[in-house]
């Protein structure tokens, strides 16, 4: 049972976790709660849909200020964060952060708080089942549970990589992200024959286990951490100095978790694939010349525009691919878009993940377009349920596959397996 | 007297809100539900948090909903408290005694479009700037546009009469909603116009009753659909600001551009010097201008390129007549085109000592008369310093001054005068101080001729109390108002001193 110690909830009584989360977070929670302008509001893709004021920016931020005057505790809030996708758009859209974050080196952190409290609830047992059960698949088969029942294991995580003849180990590595090693494989075999036409050379893993990110969205930091510490470690065992991350969720854990969890001495260089390619493009390395006749929009993957600011490669081979017509959206309209695929939200609430996806295809279908094209395997799931349950269906493509396709490459591989899995 | 209390919602009460709405997800009666609909950005007694915790929030969908809510309501003697964004920037949608929270956001659908007799009919759950998305391919807008234009919600809009930034040009949301349907306190839905007709701007049938039903304060009942005005987008937007060594230079300037009959003029904007050094203390418009600037006069006009082309060359001599010096195409358009952004962060809050803490921000709005600006404005910041320096939580954050009058922006004024607040150290005594300063300023408008709110509401303590003083001899009929539509004093308790219709 939840105990009220005056310090908030505690598993062993004493209130210390909860205590030493308000503190880390107070004063980002103050710039919110004392702004209260919620402009983050109509941008967030869960709120756009659930319209609970609970599952608002601002209401993240304010249940911490709750917290430290005892009014709630983990218990009490636990739900409202699992309302997130982590997309980043609120902080986007914060006055505080837009207008004064650089004189005052201020930035509102959400995302954090959200993974932050969705870990406390880990630490004080008020874990969601479903993240639960999530997790304890990870443990145990290090890569996540994409094929839901369907299990996954190492011994097939490179599968997806048959007949590509592709080494294991070397100075640059490609990780492969679970949905794209079991689930949408097309997309990964069409990156790596587009880095092969390129002569670039790369390796795998010898043993590839998830990146972590997802377990530590959803607040499992331990089990995170002993994911990103394996892979460093076999990465240091071949004499990695590159690690390349077509996925955008990969380049998150590479580029933000990882660093925080081994500080200096992680010294790799991370590539994310999208650039590369577009690089590559660029050097006349990857040709494109089979001509693509379709028109087509793109939606900008969250962890590629709203938490990392790359938009503009994606559009740019977009442009490059002959007889493909673009009707673009500009990446800013498209902050307060999603797919719902993120963040765990689909694990708990895999409603209100269809929910976004089905407006986000509603969106395209308005520009009167054959496809919607995306970048992220994570957006590429809930997308082509959507576009395929719509009254007009709506394919959804992925860039590198159609890439692939123009530079006259036979991919291969599979963009789903059955029906949609669940864990 | 008749006065709803703040009521101990039972099971069965619950019980009876989940049947109303026939799901029980959107009957939240649990903690957090509660502790987070109980504020509003205005400065709030965060140590008295808990008082104000509605006991339940609704998400009701239709007006029907809505309507069996409230006749429970009714029937039982319970508050209730209607909530569309919650960015208000008084206290209309805090609970002052508990009840229930009718909370609208799930309302949020464009109804109709007539682009023929030129309006859209929404729920009261949307957003402006999501409603004007939705309206762009059409070549038509709804012209509402207030600082709060990227989160606030329609149904706000209408129960606080919110005022527009392009009200001089298209009308405030008095004169942009067309009419409405409103769940009256006895939970009757009832068609609310300026007399019959939905779609009709002008009737001299029966009484107007529109204009009662906007800016109530969410105090006589619930609009659950509004049929709103659409305006032809302006084909050219025109934003020029012009920098002062004096306040009454600026003043005279703003007085001269808004009486020179330009009707593409959307607004005047006049800054004053406490204004400027609050923006100086980082925002790039206004860091390299030189000290010497003491005040700033921004205009905007909105219309045709016919229209808006002569009248840009009209302004610029306006504004440079009397001392007055262009700032520069950048900051002009930069700065307009920020202006729901810019103007209040709180981490610009400076303590006694120059620090720089977190503040949130208070905009205390009255309407006053252009003759009386340059000497309130002298006695509000003389208030505020006095309570800044005794308390030492306050801290002056300027004032503004904006054309007001609807069409006709000639002669009245609603003017703000920003207050950061630090919450983080607010006690009861700093609540207190905070109260008696709101009350001194409002005094000084009374005294001025003004209205003590041009568009939040008179809903907070420091306010209130002053609201039969200010409609006089009007005051009784007011009260009659209440009463008659409102017998039981369940529609928003204790707002406005609206429990004297009942002593």
């Amino acid at each position: 049972m939840a105990q009220r110690d005056g310090g908030g909830y505690d598993p062993n009584g004493d209130g210390r976790l909860q205590a030493e989360f308000v503190e880390r977070w107070r004063t980002n929670a103050y710039g919110c709660f004392s702004s209260g302008h919620k402009f983050c509001r109509e941008v967030c893709p869960v709120m756009q849909v659930t319209r609970n004021e609970n599952h608002t920016p601002t209401a993240f931020h304010a249940n911490i200020v709750a917290m430290d005057k005892g009014l709630v505790d983990v218990a009490d809030v636990a739900d409202d964060f699992v309302h997130c996708t982590q997309c980043g758009a609120c902080e986007l859209r914060c006055p505080n952060t837009l207008f004064t974050g650089d004189f005052y080196r201020h930035r509102t952190r959400t995302v954090d708080v959200v993974k932050a409290m969705r870990a406390l609830m880990v630490a004080t047992g008020n874990e969601r089942e479903g993240y639960k059960l999530w997790n304890e698949r990870l443990a145990e088969a290090h890569s996540e549970p994409v094929l839901g029942d369907v299990p996954v294991s190492q011994e097939h995580v490179a599968d997806w990589a048959h007949g590509l003849d592709i080494p294991v180990g070397g100075e640059t590595i490609l990780f492969v992200d679970c949905e794209a090693a079991f689930y949408r494989t097309s997309y990964t075999r069409a990156f790596a024959q587009l880095l092969q036409r390129a002569g670039v050379a790369f390796g795998l893993m010898r043993e590839q286990w998830c990146c972590g990110g997802p377990a530590a969205e959803m607040g499992y930091a331990d089990l995170a951490r002993t994911h990103a510490e394996h892979n460093v470690a076999d990465w240091r065992a071949v004499g990695a100095k590159r690690i390349i991350a077509p996925d955008p969720h990969d380049y998150i854990a590479f580029t933000e978790d990882y660093p925080s969890y081994f500080g200096e001495s992680y010294d790799f260089d991370i590539v994310l694939g999208v650039e590369l390619v577009n690089d590559l493009v660029k050097e006349g390395r990857i040709a494109l010349s089979e001509p693509v006749q379709r028109t087509a929009t793109y939606h900008d993957p969250c962890r590629l525009n709203k938490r990392k600011g790359v938009h503009a490669a994606p559009r740019e081979l977009l442009r490059a691919i002959p007889g493909l017509e673009l009707k673009d959206v500009d990446h800013v309209t498209q902050w307060s878009y999603c797919s719902g695929g993120g963040g765990g939200l689909p694990v708990e609430k895999p409603e209100i993940t269809a929910e976004i996806s089905r407006r986000r295809v509603a969106r395209a279908q308005a520009l009167e377009v054959d496809a919607l094209i995306s970048a992220c395997p994570w957006s590429e799931r809930p997308l082509t349920q959507a576009g395929a349950e719509a009254e007009q269906p709506l394919e959804v493509l992925d860039l590198f596959e159609l890439l692939a396709q123009s530079a006259g490459i036979e991919v291969g591989g599979h963009t789903h397996v059955g029906e949609r899995a669940t864990t | 007297m008749t006065v709803a209390f703040k009521s101990a919602i039972d099971d069965a009460v619950i019980e009876e809100l989940r049947t109303i709405l026939g799901d029980e997800d959107r009957v939240l009666p649990n903690t957090s539900s509660r502790v987070n609909r109980t504020r509003v950005p205005a400065p709030f007694p965060v140590h008295r948090w808990a008082d104000h915790m509605p006991d339940v929030a609704v998400l009701p969908k239709t007006a029907e909903e809505v309507a069996g809510v409230v006749r429970l309501a009714n029937r039982l003697g319970i508050p209730i408290v209607p909530r569309a964004g919650g960015t208000g920037l008084s206290d209309g949608a805090v609970p002052l005694r508990g009840g229930i929270v009718v909370d609208v956001k799930l309302m949020n659908r464009i109804h109709e479009l007539d682009l023929v007799d030129r309006t859209v009919t929404v729920g009261p759950g949307i957003n402006m700037l999501k409603l004007n998305e939705e309206l762009r391919p059409h070549g038509v807008f709804y012209p509402d546009d207030p600082a709060s234009y990227p989160c606030s919600l329609v149904g706000g809009r209408i129960g606080t009469g919110g005022w527009s930034l392009l009200g001089a040009r298209f009308g405030h949301v008095r004169d942009n909603v067309i009419s409405m349907e409103v769940v009256l306190p006895t939970g009757e839905i009832v068609e609310i116009g300026d007399g019959g007709g939905r779609k009709l701007r002008k009737s001299s049938t029966a009484f107007n009753l529109k204009q009662l039903f906007t800016g109530h304060q969410g105090t006589l009942g619930i609009c659950t659909e509004a049929t709103l005005e659409l305006a032809p987008r302006p084909e050219l937007e025109f934003a020029a600001f012009f920098a002062f060594e004096d306040y009454l230079s600026a003043w005279r300037t703003t007085g001269a551009i808004a009486c020179s009959g330009l009707a593409t003029l959307a607004g005047v904007v006049l800054f004053d010097e406490w204004k400027l050094a609050y923006l100086r203390r980082d925002d790039e418009a206004y860091i390299p201008q030189p000290e010497s600037v003491k005040a700033v006069v921004a205009v905007a006009l909105y219309g045709t390129r016919a229209e808006v082309e002569p009248a840009a060359k009209i302004v610029m001599r306006l504004g440079r007549a009397d001392g007055g010096r262009y700032l520069g195409d950048e900051i002009s358009a930069g700065d307009w085109a920020s202006r729901h952004d810019r103007y209040a962060t709180p981490l610009h809050g400076r303590n006694l000592d120059g620090q720089a803490v977190i503040m949130s921000w208070h905009c205390e709005d009255a309407a006053l008369n252009y003759s009386v600006l340059p000497q309130v404005r002298e006695e509000w910041h003389a208030i505020v310093a006095h309570y800044r320096e005794r308390y030492g939580i306050f801290d002056d954050w300027g004032m503004f001054a904006y054309t007001n009058g609807p069409h006709k922006p000639w002669a009245d004024y609603l003017v703000e005068v920003d207050v950061g607040i630090w919450e983080e150290r607010l006690d009861e005594e700093g609540w207190r101080g905070w109260v008696a300063c709101k009350r001194e300023i409002s005094e000084v408008t009374l005294r001025y001729g003004g209205s003590i709110t041009a568009c939040h509401g008179a809903t907070r303590e420091g306010d209130a109390e002053l609201v039969p003083q200010e409609m006089g001899s009007a005051w009784q009929v007011v009260k009659a108002i209440k009463r008659a539509l409102d017998p039981n004093n369940v529609m928003n308790p204790g707002k406005q001193m609206l429990d004297e219709a009942y002593e």
